[in-house]
Parts: structure tokens; sequence; C-alpha cells
């Protein structure tokens, strides 16, 4: 049993003289990203119950996703393989678009969401890189239902970089679908482009 | 008849085009994501969608919809706990042949609980009282922990997403379950009948708001539908749902869930 023992330490001291040659690939610690979800949480559920204009919550929700959520990252890892065959102007759109899409869809629910609550669960480490937070989410009047947060570092900051709703993977189905748009419109990125922006022009009416 | 030409079509499309072509194999790339969807009859399963589109619009959404409506919560939640006690004893002898005595005696005890103190299984009180969450498993969950493959994925009328395994496993648990043997006579016949329409109901109120959304906010419903459903019935098999996953999700197929705890453990 000596042997793979040695092995594991010898790729173990391997792994860490190649540290400092990886990207920033921080860990990510359960307890920091459970604090970050749960201000994250509090802020947000504090927007969405407030009685300002829809107008101004809607700017209040954009600014806290833009700087709690990694946009880009999450965006790439959404476009996956197309990420590649999309054009450098393409793929500034796309993430404008998917910003926008993420921001107007939840605006677009302010109304289900008055008087919604959540309780931090437990926060375990899921990847070398990132960690799982659950929270209870209740809204008046329907059945409380878990959510499940991402969170990553993102050079030296904790980011959402995707949400479990039922055991199912946001970013995840998010890429099937965004793909299966590109490919029914003849493997072209301009088709998706095109859908986002109609489903924005859909959410603002 | 919208809906006997819409089976016909579907039909014709079965024959015509009922498997999807694979990408050349020098795109590596398509190739891999076509396989990971694991849909080779897509554009049969498209038609299906379609088909099943026609039929929950003009009949499965509105009776959902008057459902709620109609019926209060509390008595809705009473039907719910109802129906999900009628289906302990699948639940059980899937436990069982899933060999976790641990979860079948939970659902042996909730069932004795439900069933008494819980009025027919009205109340859930072994939740309520006795803390003790329910669970729900199928045997094409049991199929799976066996080691079988789910094969393609299905997507049909009513039943919704599927692949062979879980419908094996669907017609398994419906022939099995002892509501199906036990009694006989026109009382019987029709209390299996209101269980079977109330069952259908339920569900489809239950996942109302979930294909709203999907509806509302998807580029392709389809994807979306396809791609949820799979992650959740991985989830499910491995047993990471229960108490962690209060409601049954996209799937309009998952029939008789138990409502369970928001509380992880």
């Amino acid at each position: 049993m000596t042997t793979p023992r040695l092995s594991r330490r010898t790729l173990f001291g391997a792994a860490l003289l190649s540290l400092p040659a990886l990207p920033a690939l921080a860990q990510m610690d359960p307890a920091r990203a459970a604090a970050f979800i749960q201000a994250t949480g509090q802020e947000l559920v504090g927007v969405l119950n407030s009685n300002a204009p829809v107008e101004r919550r809607r700017a209040a929700v954009a600014d806290i996703l833009r700087r709690s959520v990694d946009i880009e990252g999450t965006g790439r890892f959404i476009l996956g393989r197309w990420w590649r065959a999309a054009s450098p102007a393409e793929q500034a759109e796309f993430l404008r678009l998917f910003e926008e899409v993420l921001i107007r869809n939840l605006a677009s629910r302010f109304g289900e969401y008055q008087g919604v609550q959540f309780a931090l669960g437990r926060a375990q480490q899921r990847t070398e890189d990132d960690a799982l937070v659950t929270t209870i989410v209740q809204r008046p009047g329907s059945a409380a239902f878990t959510l499940d947060w991402r969170v990553a570092d993102v050079n030296g900051q904790p980011r959402i970089v995707d949400l479990v709703a039922e055991g199912a993977s946001l970013r995840l189905t998010q890429r099937s679908e965004y793909s299966a748009v590109i490919q029914r419109g003849g493997n072209q990125v301009a088709a998706l482009l095109n859908a986002m922006r109609q489903q924005i022009a859909q959410l603002s009416r | 008849m919208r809906l006997r030409s819409a089976l016909l079509s579907a039909a014709f499309l079965m024959g015509l085009a009922g498997c999807a072509t694979p990408p050349p194999a020098t795109d590596r790339e398509a190739l891999q994501e076509f396989r990971a969807n694991n849909d080779p009859l897509e554009p049969f399963n498209r038609a299906m969608f379609q088909v099943n589109d026609a039929i929950d619009t003009v009949a499965l959404r509105p009776a959902a919809v008057v459902y709620r409506t109609v019926v209060p919560p509390p008595l809705r939640t009473g039907i719910r706990n109802a129906l999900s006690n009628l289906r302990a004893p699948t639940v059980l002898a899937n436990d069982i042949l899933q060999a976790q005595p641990e979860r079948a005696f939970r659902t042996a005890a909730r069932f004795v609980i439900n069933s008494t103190l819980g009025l027919g299984g009205l109340i859930d009180v072994a939740e309520w009282q006795f803390g003790m969450p329910g669970h729900t498993e199928d045997f094409g969950q049991t199929l799976a922990v066996w080691g079988l493959g789910e094969g393609p994925y299905l997507f049909l009328p009513v039943i919704g997403p599927s692949n062979p395994r879980d419908l094996a496993g669907l017609a398994v648990d419906a022939v099995a379950s002892p509501w199906n043997w036990i009694g006989q006579g026109e009382v019987v016949e029709a209390l299996r009948w209101a269980r079977f329409g109330l069952t259908i109901l339920d569900t489809r109120e239950e996942v109302l708001d979930v294909l709203d959304e999907v509806r509302r906010t998807s580029l392709d419903p389809y994807t979306t539908i396809r791609s949820g459903y799979r992650q959740r019935r991985q989830t499910e098999i491995a047993n990471r749902t229960g108490a962690e996953m209060p409601v049954p999700s996209t799937g309009f197929g998952s029939v008789g869930q138990t409502p369970s705890d928001p509380n992880p453990r």
C-alpha cells in the first residue's frame, strides 16, 4: 500500500510546484461563500420587498447582480463550444444580452416575489474552487423551495457562477437551450443573439 | 379536430423523420454534444412535444388552473397528502428493492401514522408531529440503481419527459400497486378512477408555475425540459432529493410526488 501513497505524495508535490504557473484559481471556503450569499440575498430581498418604483428596483437589482454574478465566466460557460465560433463582436454582444436577460427576467417577476424570505442552509465545498450554498426560499402563499448557489472565487472575490434548483443546474440547462437555438438557426450564433433581443423586447413591454 | 390532425401529422413525422442525423465524426464537439443530449429520436420527440402542447393548452393546463382556483389550499394539500400516502406501498417496495432499509422503515412508519392519525393520509402527521419527511421512489429509479441505463430520451404526450427505463418503471409501479388488486366492484372501480383523475390534476397543478416559467423564459422549452428532467432524475436516483427537494419540478410525468420538508437535513 505504500506505492499509491508515495505516488499521491509525488503528485501533490508536483501540483504544489506547478501552482504559481496556474491562473488564479483560489479555493472557495464554504463559510466565506455562505456569508457572501447571506449578504447578497439580504440585499436582493430588501430590494424585492421595497416599495420603490419598478424602474428604481430594476436598477438596484441590476447593480446587485453585476456585483455578485460572474457574468463573463458564466456567459462563456453557457455559450460553450459556440464561444470560439463567435466573432469578438458577437462575444461582446452575447455577454451584454446575457446580462440584460438575467436582469429583465428577475425584474419581470417583482410582483411574484413580494414578501419573499430566505434562510441559509448548509454550505459545502463542491470542487477545488467552488462551494455550494443552500438556501430555502419562502414566498407567501406557496410552498418553500430550495435553491443552491454555486459560488466561486473570481479574481479574489466570491461570485455566483450557477444556480441549482430541484437538482438541475441552470447553467447546464441554459447551455443546452442556447446551443439548440444556435443549431436550429443554421449553426449561427447570430440566431441566438436575435432570439435574445426579441426576448428582451418582450420582457420590457 | 386539431388534436386528431396533430396526432396524424405526428405519426407521419415519426415515419418520415423519426431519427435525428448525428453530426459528422469530424466535428468532435458537435458529436460529443449530440451524445450527451442522448436524444437520437429528437424529431419524433419534438413532434410529440407539439402534440402534448396542444393537449395541455386545451385540457390539462386549464383543468389545473380551475382546480387551483376552485379548491382551497388546505383541501389541495390534503388531497396531495392522501395521494402520496396511497403511493407509500410502491415507495416502500422500491426502497426495499434498492436495499435501503432505513428509508423503507421511514416509508412504512409514515404510512402507518398517516393512514391512522392522519385520517387516511389527509394530514401528514408523520412529518408535522414526528419530524419524518417523506420521499419518493419509483421502479425506474430502482432499475437505475440496479445498473440499467436510461436508453434514449423520450417525450410522450401527457406522460411528458421520459425514457424506456422510466416508462417501464411507470408500468411496473402501476401494475404492482396493491390498490390494483385489492377489492372489486363498482365503488372500488370508481375510486380508482377518482384517484387517477386527481393524480393528474394534482401533478399538473404542482408544476403549473414551473412550466409557465419555462414557457415564458426559455428560447427553446423542449430543450429546457429535456435538460431539467434528465438532471433531476440523476439527483433522484442518487437520493440527493427527498428533504432537499420539496417541489417536483419540470416533469409533467412524475406522478404522485410526496410533498416534503423544506428544511435540509
